[in-house]
């Protein structure tokens, strides 16, 4: 049988898809919660790859809409927990609202606290679901739009995003009354779609992060092949040409830098739905250097590979953070895979797997007999 | 008044401090160094450490200080980022990793931590250096009480910076850099041996920021993780100043000192370092290049 780039391709994507599915075959419960949240590191994984390897855009503020969408959604859960409902009012108040209160403000959400109004809208689930898209989107639109319409690119890019990934965090931090400061938005209630309620450690939770999961990478893959996402990289490899063309260049840049804001706003709601908790450090500068981490190191080309990578170092990171010296000592790895990734490994995993592929599919052409065999799990583009 | 603005010249002028090195490294080899916030984490170890170990003084601990980061810059330089010339954005990557490394060599003791060696002055916790006494105290200006030791880090940056000046346009060290910043293949064209140039600028930046290190040991706490906050207003300050301008990084550092000294006064540190980045990011947008960028090629 021949082989062809575009079959080992799908297959890897199919293998990966089958092998996350198929997990709570073999792990406990305990397991796949903590397997759902690397999954959602997996999918901000795709994300960067998508801004990253295929826009050239290094977004080093990938937190910022992470957090928004975990923000939004952590609203609404935070609305809908015992404690809330408890409070001795008609409508459900966040318990740290009251212990930020003036004395003799009304216990009521219009008006406890500074600016408590903003969340009324939240007391329906659906509106902090559509917030935990629309927000990183709308924000990521306006950022996209001055940055790009200005043409400001490379690392110039890196830094605002940085500038304004911390100074989000600051700001709530400071909006203490509305946020819960530093603490962040813990203690919050399931989230209940149609009757249908998603504990953590249930597996349904697992495959609603697992499929979703599945439907972003499938997406992603297919939106770069359109011929906008082939324009997008013409824009990455020459965006002078790209624009003597007569392409809109901010136009596309600025929609797949919306694209990967709602990616990155849907696996912070889905974090929070498998972590129960939303707090200031999403949007910490290492949390958002880490994801370039594992984008880098599983391959930033490649929206599979950065995914992959992403659950890889979190898996290994796990299995050693049982004992804190090795703990430590795995800091000091994972700043050395670092090093070397992007020293002599600048494609990531996925390199590896694409040469791989290359080398099977040159080989299956000189040998028509030969049998297909698929790549070893670990390594696909 | 007097006070707020001193203490913003003061805040101003560590950064000036942490952002000149920044500045040279960025500006004539565009390598962007995550590392660097490091160095001042280094560099105020090495003043707990002598401190602890040797007696030294802050004074003394400055030159102790210079040498080890500016070695430690040079080996980062000719094992790491000499492969990465022309990959900007893989530098500030690979530089990521490095100061993640570094981080973890002062935790861990340098790995004495895993033989359960624990050494005075290292590890995961917070250290201090006690100033001596002349820097301590206030004296009264003006009917204003400034503090000895923010007038003490104003001299001693105004000191290295015009150091710094000086080394770039007084010297034939210093041509060359400039040869390099503006276009490294001509200078190297011209018989700028342009990889040694590049590692000596990359020590002599790693080594003012040392000497940063060694000046906030006085007035801050020293822990593993204090360089990373450094790092990042270092670049908010080159970037703003625009790359490749002395001149520019001064001015700019002065100026997000004064916003951040005069905001954390009539409110609160948090709501000035949002300033900050707010300004920052405003600039960027509004010029890309900076406020004070030359016209290059």
């Amino acid at each position: 049988m021949k082989l062809s780039k575009r079959g080992l391709n799908t297959a890897a994507y199919v293998v990966f898809i089958a092998l996350i599915l198929a997990a709570p075959l073999v792990f406990d419960v305990f397991w796949l919660n903590r397997l759902s949240k690397y999954l959602v590191f997996g999918m901000l994984g795709a994300a960067i790859a998508l801004s990253w390897g295929y826009a050239g855009v290094l977004n080093l503020g990938q937190g910022l809409f992470f957090g928004l969408g975990a923000y939004a959604i952590a609203m609404s859960l935070k609305l809908a927990s015992a404690t809330s409902l408890a409070q001795g009012s008609d409508t459900p108040i966040p318990d740290f609202m009251l212990w930020n209160a003036e004395p003799g403000a009304p216990t009521e959400l219009c008006c406890i606290t500074q600016g408590s109004f903003l969340w009324i809208p939240f007391q329906h689930t659906w509106f902090g679901i559509l917030m935990g898209i629309v927000l990183p989107v709308v924000v990521a639109l306006a950022l996209g739009l001055i940055m790009f319409r200005k043409r400001i690119s490379g690392v110039f890019i890196s830094i605002i995003t940085l500038a304004v990934v911390l100074l989000v965090r600051l700001l709530i931090v400071q909006a203490q009354p509305l946020t819960n400061g530093f603490n962040g938005l813990t203690d919050l209630g399931y989230l209940t779609v149609l009757g249908l309620e998603f504990d953590p450690y249930m597996p349904q939770t697992y495959y609603l992060i697992a499929i979703s999961l599945a439907l972003v990478l499938i997406g992603t893959r297919m939106l770069v092949e359109t011929r906008s996402g082939l324009i997008l990289q013409a824009i990455r490899d020459d965006d002078r040409r790209a624009r003597f063309l007569g392409f809109d260049v901010p136009r596309y840049q600025a929609f797949f830098f919306c694209v990967s804001a709602a990616i990155s706003g849907y696996a912070g709601m889905l974090y929070v739905m498998a972590s129960e908790f939303a707090s200031p450090t999403f949007m910490d500068l290492s949390f958002s250097i880490t994801m370039v981490v594992w984008a880098a190191v599983g391959g930033r080309n490649s929206v599979l590979g950065a995914c992959i990578g992403a659950l890889l170092i979190n898996m290994i990171e796990a299995t050693v953070s049982e004992t804190p010296a090795l703990m430590e000592a795995w800091r000091v790895v994972i700043g050395l895979a670092f090093v070397f990734a992007v020293l002599f490994l600048p494609r990531g995993l996925a390199g590896l797997a694409m040469s791989l592929r290359d080398w099977l599919v040159a080989r299956s052409a000189a040998e028509p007999r030969s049998l297909a065999e698929p790549a070893p799990a670990e390594e696909r583009s | 008044m007097i006070d707020t603005i001193f203490i913003g010249l003061s805040l101003g002028s560590v950064l000036l401090l942490v952002a000149l090195g920044l500045a040279i490294t960025y500006g004539a080899m565009g390598v962007i160094n995550m590392a660097h916030g490091e160095m001042v984490m280094i560099g105020a170890y090495t003043a707990v450490l002598t401190s602890l170990y040797l007696g030294f003084g802050l004074i003394a601990a400055m030159p102790v200080a210079f040498l080890v980061t500016a070695l430690l810059g040079l080996a980062i330089e000719k094992l790491v980022v000499r492969r990465l010339y022309g990959r900007l954005l893989d530098t500030l990557l690979a530089t990521w990793g490095v100061a993640i490394l570094i981080q973890q060599a002062v935790r861990l003791s340098f790995g004495l931590a895993f033989f359960g060696i624990t050494v005075a002055g290292l590890g995961p916790g917070l250290q201090n250096v006690s100033l001596p006494e002349w820097l301590g105290g206030t004296f009264s200006l003006a009917g204003s009480q400034i503090s000895v030791y923010r007038s003490f880090i104003i001299l001693v940056s105004v000191a290295l910076a015009a150091l710094t000046w000086g080394l770039m346009y007084r010297t034939s060290f210093g041509m060359q850099l400039r040869a390099i910043m503006r276009n490294p293949q001509m200078a190297a064209a011209c018989g700028i041996d342009t990889a040694r140039i590049n590692a000596l600028a990359f020590a002599y930046g790693s080594g003012l920021a040392g000497v940063a290190g060694v000046l906030m040991a006085g007035f801050k706490t020293v822990f593993p993780d204090m360089g990373t906050p450094m790092v990042v207003d270092g670049f908010l300050v080159v970037v703003m100043g625009g790359v490749g301008s002395l001149i520019g990084s001064i001015l700019s550092s002065a100026i997000l000192g004064q916003i951040n000294g005069l905001t954390a006064a009539v409110s609160n540190d948090i709501i000035a370092r949002a300033i900050v980045f707010a300004v920052v990011i405003a600039v960027i947008i509004w010029r890309p290049k900076g406020l004070f960028s030359y016209k290059g090629r």
